[in-house]
């Protein structure tokens, strides 16, 4: 087992600059999950780590080695691939099996460590199949089983769930999850669903336009997201965001939307030059009240989505369509007018 | 309990007729269709190859001289059979057939497919095609004018070949290895029947590997990267990547390919016939190939009958080694184990 240390990575193809100066430390035996939207760097950040891609700048350390030069046979790190990358010619105990044949071990021990991680893995039925004879979650699987054989000291998982159903995906999320309470070797796992990262990771990073956003345990990131695209992204549904000027006296704050309503905010923000901020408001965090006060808003309900447990209410506020998780399923009618109460603990001002 | 029509009912069966008339030229002009689309296909076929098939297969038990017209024809029952099979020169074209197919054969691929491995895998974009296409050219040049310029480049006297060989031998580091090349000169190339065959090899596989190198480069094209990926991951060196993960993957294309060298192979015509001035298969007939004393056959000693019969045992020859092939590849060649 190991940690992963990043220094000062950068990344460029051509004139494009994919990652940007990039430091990150990830302790040994944590899960790590890299968040962020399409073309974000994030999978090109994990093929650097894996060794399948070079740095234009920086270092990478893996178990305090720089490997910067190293192939990935010799950084021992083993890496799960969204399309699963089995080899269709061999059987599942094959390509489990393959990466200790290419190391020269011996036959016997190949079949007994294939056989112990098949075993943890349920796929010892399955080891006489070729790939193209399993469905989605068994070849999914088999890729995990093949990496976990050769007992690396770093997992990486390319967006290993994506090409699976709704359903498959939450079980074999389950599966990764009891598998790493049980092997705790450092696993960094791309992903560009929240949840997933969210459900999974210890520590969450969030990736924008090859920048690190933030890094941070799921609470964390839920609670005090550092800037709004990270409020935006994490969450679901995502986070409203209104346009509102601040100003701030020495115990409270202010909060004016464009449509000249106020929110009173408890404690003290930092107000920026011009006052101008971003409101972010959480829809589970809105909810319906029957009075007026200095912490709700008034708006109109446009539409009604109800989901069973809860309805889902787009309500305009300040001319702008916010999302509203109602769980009290009170009876609305639309069009009409509603109050809508947060806690000012939960207001989230961000500069424009 | 009777029937009985109203006025206006007959009123409606007549002029549902027409509309009925009318359903069953459309259901008729939808059955046509198709047919008359592609009968142009149909013609052409039965016209220039059904009709040619059935009949060389009468032609086979028939003695006929075409100089002689129609009305000549003779049935000799399978006596034209019986006479290619007690004739020395047919087995001798088929050893020459099968030598050709294997020695002009195997290295065509041997050699295409690391080629095609490394230009895919080594060179991109545009440099690629350019190098495929320099390498297609031999594929597309006419065959006859192919074989014309080998016939000068192995010309005994003044070919480049020999010139070629001599300099090396007086080359100072060289000299040891191409010392043998003093003694034997002047190079028979084309004029003796040991070294005939291998000229025409030569001939054949330089025309026809860049067509295999096609193939192949299209076939290493279609291996995903995360297959590449996953075996660096493995630990594979460039090596164990193509020999455990590349190369089984193209295992369709090297079949489809080798089928077509097969069947290609053991038709081999032209490349012969041109080096060899079509003089009865060059020296001891050493060039002579099947389908080159199939031609002799009909077309120089007119036995039009013994030709066909040739042709037939040509075919289930043919037939015979590709259906060897597909047995014993055939389950992998087409992808059936995966």
């Amino acid at each position: 087992m190991a940690g992963v240390e990043l220094l000062n990575l950068s990344k460029s193809f051509g004139s494009v600059e994919v990652l940007k100066s990039l430091n990150l430390t990830i302790q040994d035996g944590e899960f790590v999950a890299l968040v962020g939207p399409s073309g974000c760097g994030k999978s090109t950040l994990l093929r650097i780590i894996a060794g399948l891609e070079e740095e234009t700048a920086g270092e990478v350390y893996i178990g305090g080695e720089y490997v910067n030069d190293l192939s990935p046979k010799e950084r021992n790190i083993a890496m799960v691939f969204q399309s699963y990358a089995l080899y269709p010619h061999m059987s599942v105990e094959e390509n489990m099996g393959f990466n200790l044949r290419i190391s020269g071990i011996s036959k016997p021990d190949i079949k007994a460590r294939v056989q112990e991680t098949a075993e943890i893995l349920d796929l010892v039925h399955l080891l006489d199949r070729k790939p193209s004879q399993l469905s989605g979650g068994q070849r999914q699987r088999v890729a995990m089983g093949r990496a976990l054989v050769r007992n690396p000291d770093v997992f990486l998982f390319d967006e290993p769930l994506s090409n699976l159903d709704a359903k498959l995906r939450v079980q074999m999320r389950e599966e990764i999850k009891r598998l790493h309470q049980r092997v705790r070797t450092t696993k960094i796992y791309v992903t560009h669903d929240q949840i997933e990262a969210m459900t999974l990771a210890d520590r969450v990073v969030i990736l924008n336009q090859g920048i690190i956003q933030q890094v941070g345990t799921p609470r964390e990131l839920y609670q005090n997201p550092a800037n709004a695209f990270v409020a935006g992204f994490i969450g679901s549904p995502a986070m409203n965001f209104l346009p509102a000027t601040l100003t701030s006296d020495g115990t409270s704050s202010r909060i004016e939307l464009e449509d000249g309503s106020i929110l009173v905010a408890d404690k003290r923000a930092n107000q920026p030059s011009d006052g101008k901020i971003l409101l972010g408001m959480r829809p589970e965090h809105l909810h319906l009240s029957a009075e007026k006060d200095e912490h709700s808003l008034k708006g109109r309900v446009d539409l009604i989505e109800p989901t069973g447990a809860q309805n889902h209410l787009r309500v305009t506020l300040a001319g702008k369509s916010t999302t509203v998780v109602d769980n009290s399923l009170t009876e609305v009618e639309l069009g009409e007018f509603v109050n809508l109460k947060i806690d000012p603990d939960n207001l989230h001002l961000f500069s424009q | 309990m009777t029937l009985t029509t109203t006025p206006n009912e007959e009123r409606g069966t007549q002029m549902r007729a027409p509309a009925r008339r009318r359903s069953t030229l459309r259901i008729w002009k939808k059955r046509l269709m198709p047919w008359l689309f592609i009968s142009p296909f149909i013609i052409l076929f039965m016209v220039f190859t059904l009709f040619p098939l059935l009949f060389s297969i009468y032609l086979s038990f028939q003695e006929w001289n075409p100089v002689a017209g129609l009305s000549s024809m003779e049935y000799v029952g399978l006596y034209n059979y019986q006479l290619a099979l007690t004739d020395p020169w047919l087995w001798k074209s088929l050893y020459n057939t099968v030598w050709l197919a294997v020695v002009s054969g195997i290295p065509q691929h041997l050699l295409a497919i690391p080629v095609a491995y490394m230009l895919v895998s080594a060179v991109r974009g545009r440099l690629r095609h350019l190098y495929t296409a320099t390498m297609f050219i031999p594929f597309i040049t006419s065959t006859v004018a192919v074989a014309l310029i080998f016939f000068s480049i192995y010309s005994t006297n003044a070919g480049i070949l020999n010139q070629w060989l001599l300099a090396l031998s007086n080359l100072p580091v060289l000299s040891w290895f191409f010392s043998w090349v003093q003694d034997a000169m002047p190079i028979r190339w084309l004029t003796s029947s040991d070294l005939l065959k291998p000229s025409i090899a030569m001939v054949v596989i330089w025309k026809y590997t860049g067509f295999n190198i096609v193939v192949y480069s299209a076939g290493f094209l279609t291996v995903s990267r995360d297959l590449y990926d996953a075996a660096k991951v493995d630990g594979c060196s460039r090596w164990q990547q193509f020999w455990h993960v590349a190369l089984p993957m193209i295992r369709p294309f090297i079949f489809f390919a080798v089928t077509l060298t097969i069947i290609g192979n053991l038709q081999l015509f032209e490349e012969p016939y041109v080096l060899t001035q079509g003089e009865s298969g060059g020296v001891a007939q050493s060039g002579l190939t099947a389908s080159y004393y199939l031609y002799l056959v009909g077309w120089q000693w007119l036995e039009m009958g013994a030709a066909a019969a040739i042709s037939w045992i040509l075919f289930l020859f043919i037939a015979i080694a590709t259906g060897v092939h597909f047995y014993f590849n055939g389950r992998k060649g087409l992808g059936e184990d995966r």
